[in-house]
């Protein structure tokens, strides 16, 4: 079906080569999943599979990739249309259109088919993808998963035989995660579509996978079985992690298989007496919130919320989306001014606060890190940061150098990978020193090895006295980080309490390791090493 | 079935009226169509972020009124008439004759400028409205294929404009809380660079969206829901045209819009009706 054979691929503005002679043939009905870490050229690798790489971006191709027998160098992407349906990884940005039937219906129309055709595939795709309700809504109103199914819905009705998805799921709560995947699977089974998708989240993916092609980001690539693949792979998600701390000789996908692998090893574990967690240490509260509402229009978006967070808590907040994390948020932060309730942080109302007492009280990370930044190279948004937070030149950049060493201080912000400009988003405020610092949704974009090291930094600032609070649907996230987690639905707290007990007491929200050791309360592989560890 | 007007079939009404009241030059034939056209706006016009066009415009106008008749005081070829006020004049050289900066402001030329500020404004209130009763997009899927390139530019600039504004907002908020005070020239600064690399990725994601769904590569294109003329498009039209002869008919023109045109309002949020 698509056929790579010895394709290389570099851009002209850089000098790093993304692809070197890569040849592989993907046969129909396959899934395939392209992992790499951030900026490795995955996105690269899928718009290869239309022509959108080079014919939309540019850059120079050796080489060849035919589709169903097209070679991509002789047509355009348009002339592949009924062959192959593209999503991006922000569908929004994608739509033509204002109302979900008319976007299902707009490839078609370009396409010059007839109207009875398109009305009897538009009505087949809503009912396959369960959107019939949704048909006359106005696209902006929907929620992210919606959204993403609209998109895959429209790349569906083109009857294409190949369906590329690039990070279906990443800004998705892990139940629409789950959905989305779930769909796209029935796809595969039911349809014989061959489906090519990258993700950073593979915890939610290798199952489905047939094939795993790694980006090693060199260049280099390897292809093979997700076992074969991940065996050796330094980028690893949490259950693959699992089985070789415990030295597990087979390599399993699925938790079910998992299970079933560790069954010994677990009734073992579970006859020793596990000590409940320490209680979390009185600290000095320094966000209180009471009795908090606020509602945009008729819809309230914050219900009647009371919390308290101490100093050296980290705090994570889950939730579908839109369920009311970023309000609770912004209104800590004091740019939301809520209609009734009372916030404070460190005793000061945040909506007061300005300038330079802002930064040393509280830390805002946004949802894209590259809103705050403005310079234009690295080190002058270091200077900028230094000379705004009244401190040594050179701070903030030797900040920067902890947390990621070996940047370039001459690089473009934008030039650099998403875990980079994170780590500088994060230098620039925390070089200010605040005593609360607040993310939503850090972990958008970011590969393992980026995860982790946010992680250290976070605790390590947590160590010193402040409190985080990050808005996250990354549950291996929160398992890894948070102290205590609090489980928002629409607009009320719905569960707060330790993360321990959080995330154990609702399995969707439970993470991988969770669900393998069942019932034992262990939600890091690092949990489970210990607890051997003990016993031995 | 809630239905919307062909797109083109306001632009028509609207761009007749704006032509009409131009013709008439009349303040009071302006003032009560603006006026009455905005209460077509506001029955009519859908839920959609592009029906704030028209408040925009209103906004615009009020701009254009305001310099147009300080400008018009200021600057130019003495009036006869009954004196006002005297300001300060600026002396200039002789070979500027006929111009003058400053000087004797007479009723009669403070009102031509205004009423000359207020056609101005009545006309872009009125091409407003049609912004905001018209979908961009329902019109642009009316136009030719041959005009392919200027399609997906209007595509891209109708939706990437409201992202920008919402885009916007969320940089400023940011910056905000960098501690940043994000008013005069430095605040643009750090404004605008973000909101750029924004609009540009969002700009291009679109483009390559519409080549991946085969945007511009047949000749042809078909309509999935046909926008087709009946009654309540050939009533507002011809009642449009009509006023072009006679101005006075724009007011039954708008009076068409308001009772033939069925409302629009839930044509996006019909399941909210039925559920």
């Amino acid at each position: 079906m698509i056929v790579f054979s010895n394709v290389s691929l570099i851009y002209p503005t850089s000098t790093k080569t993304i692809l070197e002679d890569l040849s592989f043939k993907v046969s129909e009905g396959e899934l395939v999943l392209v992992m790499g870490s951030t900026g490795s050229g995955k996105s690269s690798l899928l718009r290869l599979v239309n022509g959108l790489v080079p014919h939309h971006t540019g850059g120079i191709l050796a080489g060849d990739i035919s589709v169903n027998g097209i070679s991509t160098r002789e047509v355009k992407p348009g002339g592949l249309a009924h062959l192959v349906g593209i999503v991006g990884q922000n569908p929004l940005n994608g739509f033509v259109t204002d109302i979900v039937e008319e976007e299902l219906a707009f490839g078609m129309e370009t396409l010059n088919l007839p109207q009875d055709v398109m009305r009897k595939r538009v009505e087949e795709v809503l009912d396959l993808l369960s959107l019939a309700h949704l048909r006359n809504r106005s696209i902006a109103t929907l929620s992210g998963g919606e959204q993403q199914r609209v998109a895959i819905g429209s790349a569906l009705v083109m009857h294409p035989k190949i369906l590329v998805l690039d990070e279906p799921t990443s800004a998705l709560d892990p139940i629409a995660a789950e959905e989305v995947l779930s769909i796209v699977q029935r796809l595969v089974h039911d349809l014989g579509l061959t489906v090519i998708i990258s993700e950073h989240k593979l915890e939610r993916v290798i199952q489905f996978a047939d094939r795993i092609i790694h980006i090693k980001g060199d260049g280099s690539t390897v292809i093979g079985t997700p076992q074969e693949v991940l065996k050796a792979s330094d980028i690893a998600p949490p259950i693959i992690e699992l089985a070789r701390a415990l030295n597990l000789p087979d390599i399993s996908l699925s938790v079910r298989d998992m299970r079933r692998a560790t069954e010994r090893l677990r009734t073992e574990l579970n006859e020793i007496e596990i000590p409940p967690p320490p209680a979390p240490p009185l600290t000095s509260e320094v966000v209180s919130v009471e009795k908090v509402s606020h509602s945009y229009g008729v819809s309230a978006a914050i219900n009647n919320i009371s919390l308290s967070i101490g100093a050296g808590e980290i705090v994570a907040i889950m939730g579908r989306n839109g369920a009311g994390k970023s309000s609770l948020l912004r209104a800590i932060a004091g740019v939301l001014k809520v209609n009734r309730g009372k916030i404070s942080v460190c005793g000061i109302d945040p909506l007061t606060l300005h300038g330079a007492e802002r930064t040393r009280t509280i830390g805002f990370i946004p949802q894209e890190p590259s809103d705050l930044l403005y310079g234009q190279s690295v080190i002058a948004e270091c200077r900028a940061a230094d000379k705004d937070n009244k401190i040594e030149n050179g701070d903030t950049f030797a900040l920067l150098e902890e947390l990621v060493p070996g940047i370039s201080p001459n690089t473009h912000p934008r030039d650099l990978s998403e875990g980079q400009r994170l780590a500088l988003a994060l230098s620039v405020v925390l070089s200010a020193k605040p005593k609360v610092l607040i993310l939503d949704e850090p972990t958008r974009g970011l590969d393992y090895a980026a995860k982790h090291s946010l992680n250290a930094t976070l605790r390590n600032f947590a160590r010193k006295g402040c409190a985080v609070m990050v808005a996250t649907h990354d549950v291996e996230l929160v398992a890894e980080l948070a102290t205590r987690t609090i489980f928002i639905a629409d607009g009320d707290i719905v569960a707060d309490g330790p993360t321990i007990d959080v995330l154990l007491s609702s399995p969707a929200f439970a993470p991988q390791v969770a669900k393998i050791m069942s019932p034992a309360p262990w939600l890091t592989v690092k949990d489970v090493v210990a607890a051997i560890y003990t016993t031995r | 079935m809630n239905r919307v007007l062909h797109p083109l079939a306001w632009w028509i009404w609207a761009g007749s009226l704006a032509i009409a009241i131009a013709k008439a030059s009349s303040i009071l034939l302006a003032i009560i169509t603006v006026g009455a056209v905005a209460i077509v706006v506001v029955k009519k016009s859908e839920n959609a972020p592009w029906s704030k066009s028209f408040q925009w415009s209103l906004k615009i106008g009020m701009w254009i009124i305001a310099i147009r008749t300080i400008t018009g005081v200021l600057i130019g070829v003495p009036t006869a008439g009954t004196k006002l006020f005297t300001i300060p004049q600026i002396p200039l050289p002789t070979w500027m004759p006929g111009i003058r900066i400053g000087g004797m402001v007479t009723s009669e030329r403070l009102i031509s400028t205004a009423h000359d500020g207020i056609m101005i404004a009545a006309i872009v209130a009125l091409l407003g409205a049609a912004a905001s009763l018209a979908s961009p997009h329902r019109l642009l899927r009316s136009l030719p294929v041959m005009v392919y390139e200027f399609g997906v530019a209007v595509v891209i600039a109708t939706s990437v404009l409201p992202q920008l504004v919402a885009s916007s907002a969320r940089i400023r908020q940011a910056q905000k809380l960098r501690g940043q005070d994000v008013r005069g020239l430095r605040g643009w600064r750090r404004l605008a660079l973000p909101l750029l690399e924004d609009a540009l990725a969002r700009s291009l994601d679109l483009a390559a969206a519409m080549d991946s769904r085969g945007y511009g590569f047949s000749r042809k294109r078909s309509k999935y829901r046909p926008n087709v003329w009946r009654l309540s498009e050939y009533l507002i039209c011809i009642t449009a045209l009509a006023s072009l002869r006679w101005p006075i008919l724009v007011l039954v023109a708008v009076a068409a819009a308001l009772v033939a045109v069925p409302s629009q309002k839930n044509v996006a949020e019909l399941n909210l009706v039925y559920s």
